[in-house]
């Protein structure tokens, strides 16, 4: 009964705030629609009982992601009345993405119902979901686990060879400089006869 | 309802009281606070003169190469959250395994550091 709710309201929540993602005129209002659409998917999720699934929808596409596209929308310098002149250009395309996206789905959809309707069983029902993933994935699938970290590695690297610029007139802490300082080099005593500066 | 859901419900509870207050705050500052708004009232405040610029403005992208290093990190914390609880099953080999993969986060965390990615200019 209570999962029945659940199911509903987080399904209605979801396709609400997905259609105001594209209706809202304010792109930053549609970052934060995004967010509530991917909560609401994670607990979809939970539902469906994948709690990993759910976990990492809310840390890395809430927590960071959806960081990142607040980021490009507020780097980007728009300027919303020209963003939504052109939109009726792009209908061509967006409605054949659509329609692609849709028989996508429909066989998803299709294949699951004429087939025997089952999914995939958990080999031991009694550990959770992220045990289950802990098992083979440190043993059984070491190697995609290994090219991922990889592929992190070089994602890093990328993002810091793109975005870094070295820019002058910075003045920044040098913690060896500063201590490699020595008081000879520091410090200058000078003798003053009362009455005069050390003059310019 | 499976046992698996109820270790849930508190959250959805909680959920539902977070919504419905911050509901009440929203509807009862309309309805009990007083607000007459003008164009003068309404208009963007900067300290006597007229505002040159609206807030829209370009971000250094200095922010973006936070953000994007974030995001590596945060994934690698994702990978690592399985171990956490099948540490006693996977054993020295899965120990191995991880280690290794941290070892090439930290080469980039490493170069990060060298090429001075996370000083802020």
């Amino acid at each position: 009964m209570i999962t029945a709710i659940a199911f509903y309201l987080l399904a209605a929540v979801s396709v609400a705030s997905a259609f105001m993602v594209i209706a809202s005129r304010n792109p930053v209002h549609s970052v934060m629609f995004l967010i509530l659409t991917f909560f609401s998917a994670a607990g979809l999720f939970i539902l469906m009982g994948a709690e990993f699934l759910a976990l990492l929808l809310i840390m890395v596409y809430v927590g960071a992601v959806a960081v990142l596209f607040l980021f490009v929308v507020m780097m980007l310098e728009v300027d919303f009345v020209a963003l939504k002149q052109g939109f009726l250009q792009y209908i061509g395309l967006g409605a054949t993405v659509a329609v692609v996206l849709l028989t996508e789905l429909i066989l998803v959809g299709a294949a699951y119902f004429a087939g025997d309707g089952n999914t995939a069983t958990p080999p031991n029902p009694d550990e959770s979901n992220l045990e289950a993933f802990g098992h083979v994935l440190y043993t059984d699938y070491a190697f995609f686990f290994e090219a991922s970290g990889f592929i992190l590695l070089v994602a890093m690297i990328g993002a810091i060879v793109l975005t870094l610029r070295e820019r002058d007139g910075v003045r920044k802490q040098d913690i060896s400089k500063q201590i490699a300082r020595t008081r000879e080099d520091a410090v200058e005593m000078v003798d003053l006869k009362s009455g005069e500066g050390i003059g310019s | 309802m499976s046992g698996f859901l109820l270790e849930y419900l508190p959250i959805l509870i909680v959920f539902g009281i977070a919504t419905v207050l911050s509901l009440l705050f929203l509807v009862a500052a309309k309805i009990m606070a007083p607000a007459s708004g003008d164009v003068e009232k309404l208009s963007t405040y900067e300290c006597g003169f007229n505002a040159f610029d609206d807030s829209r403005m370009k971000f250094d992208v200095q922010f973006y190469l936070v953000a994007i290093l974030f995001i590596i990190f945060d994934l690698e914390i994702a990978f690592l959250f399985p171990y956490a609880v099948s540490l006693d099953k996977v054993g020295i080999y899965g120990w191995a395994v991880v280690m290794i993969f941290l070892s090439e986060l930290i080469w980039g965390l490493y170069y990060a550091w060298k090429k001075g990615a996370l000083d802020w200019q």
